[in-house]
């Protein structure tokens, strides 16, 4: 199956109008320009004070995973600031883990065929998800010892077309983008948090909404050359539920019986299940999720059954 | 069937409402009862059930591949 370009859209396989092409071009263009613009060095930017008191908010108690639900009412005030620093532990562990599993798909496809356009803003790309990696790690390590481990294992699995691992690949890190999105721009506006966690959300922040113009963009033409090449009703549910329960399984990861327990809170597991059945929580993951939902409705990957 | 295995039968019906019977070997992943996504909550499950965290790096897939193979391993008193 050969790979869609997203270089040449009027000579590839989908057959794309030349329009195309320039408007991705001038996205492109304009993204890498900002992306010099922004440029910062990692290393020196933060002030990494020696630590950031416990007895502050790590997290907004807004995003915490049992906000809305009776166990903000439950939970004592000490045990709450618990909660909330282990779940910012846990939501910056996730960026860890996410970072390289997107530096590892967009790597193997800078500079190979299909990827000629894109490629020199992958390399702002990459460097910047590296940098973001660095900073999301050195926090865990500097303030809680630890980074949550990766809880995802790839099973072996019938392996797809290699033009519909291409769109799913970048719509993952779209997904992935948003979603994490949500909470920077939320604690980086968040009087509350301690100075350090304002600002490592909003230097991310930053940064990815330069990648998320981009991926929505990328996700948009992929999925139209997959489209254009006649993608079967199939596969296409194939793809619709997959996303729907990628979307899902990213929401879940926030409800962490690890977490929990780090938190001083029992029987995680049951606890988790609770709070994911709870409408409170299902509400909070439309909102957080509103965005994504909305494009991928808007280009068509969802649709009324969705 | 092992009184152990039950709650991580339980979560596989939950999951797969056409399934009826499990077989003990029936492959769980080939049969795509389980997957990449639905993995991190089976994990879960299995943790709590067992009372331990399991360290992904380190593990076999194939341990997880049947309801036997999942008794063998984790389950055995």
């Amino acid at each position: 199956m050969p790979m869609p370009s997203v270089n040449t859209p009027s000579t590839g396989p989908a057959g794309t109008t030349a329009g195309d092409d320039t408007e991705f071009r001038t996205l492109l263009d304009r993204l890498s320009d900002k992306a010099t613009a922004d440029y910062y060095n990692p290393f020196t930017t933060f002030d990494w004070p020696p630590t950031i008191p416990a007895d502050g908010l790590w997290m907004s108690p807004e995003l915490l995973s049992v906000h809305g639900t009776g166990l903000m009412d439950e939970l004592s005030p000490a045990q709450l600031q618990a909660l909330g620093r282990w779940e910012s532990v846990n939501f910056y562990s996730l960026n860890v883990h996410g970072i390289r599993e997107l530096l590892i798909e967009v790597t193997r496809r800078i500079h190979t065929t299909g990827f000629e356009l894109p490629s020199e803003f992958f390399h702002h790309f990459i460097g910047e998800e590296n940098d973001h990696m660095w900073f999301f790690a050195t926090f865990c390590l500097k303030y809680a010892d630890k980074i949550y481990p990766d809880r995802t294992v790839k099973l072996p699995e019938a392996p797809r077309a290699q033009d519909v691992e291409n769109f799913l690949v970048f719509a993952r890190i779209l997904i992935f983008e948003q979603i994490v999105d949500h909470y920077n721009v939320h604690l980086a506006a968040d009087q509350r948090l301690h100075p350090t966690v304002r600002h490592i959300n909003r230097l991310h922040h930053q940064d990815e909404s330069r990648h998320i113009a981009f991926g929505c963009r990328l996700v948009q033409l992929l999925w139209e050359r997959l489209l254009d090449r006649g993608l079967n009703e199939a596969d296409r549910l194939d793809l619709r539920d997959y996303l729907g329960r990628y979307l899902t399984t990213s929401m879940e990861s926030f409800y962490s019986p690890a977490v929990y327990r780090d938190a001083g809170l029992t029987d995680g597991f049951a606890l988790r299940r609770r709070l994911l059945a709870h409408p409170a929580r299902q509400a909070a993951h439309a909102k957080v999720l509103h965005k994504t939902t909305d494009f991928l409705h808007r280009i068509g990957v969802f649709d009324a059954r969705h | 069937m092992d009184d152990a295995i039950k709650p991580v039968v339980d979560w596989l019906r939950e999951r797969n409402p056409t399934v009826e019977e499990i077989p003990e070997d029936l492959d769980l992943i080939e049969n795509r009862l389980i997957d990449s996504l639905a993995f991190m909550e089976f994990i879960l499950l299995l943790e709590d059930v067992i009372g331990r965290e399991l360290h992904l790096d380190q593990i076999d897939v194939d341990q997880f591949r049947t309801l036997r193979s999942l008794t063998d391993h984790f389950l055995k008193r």
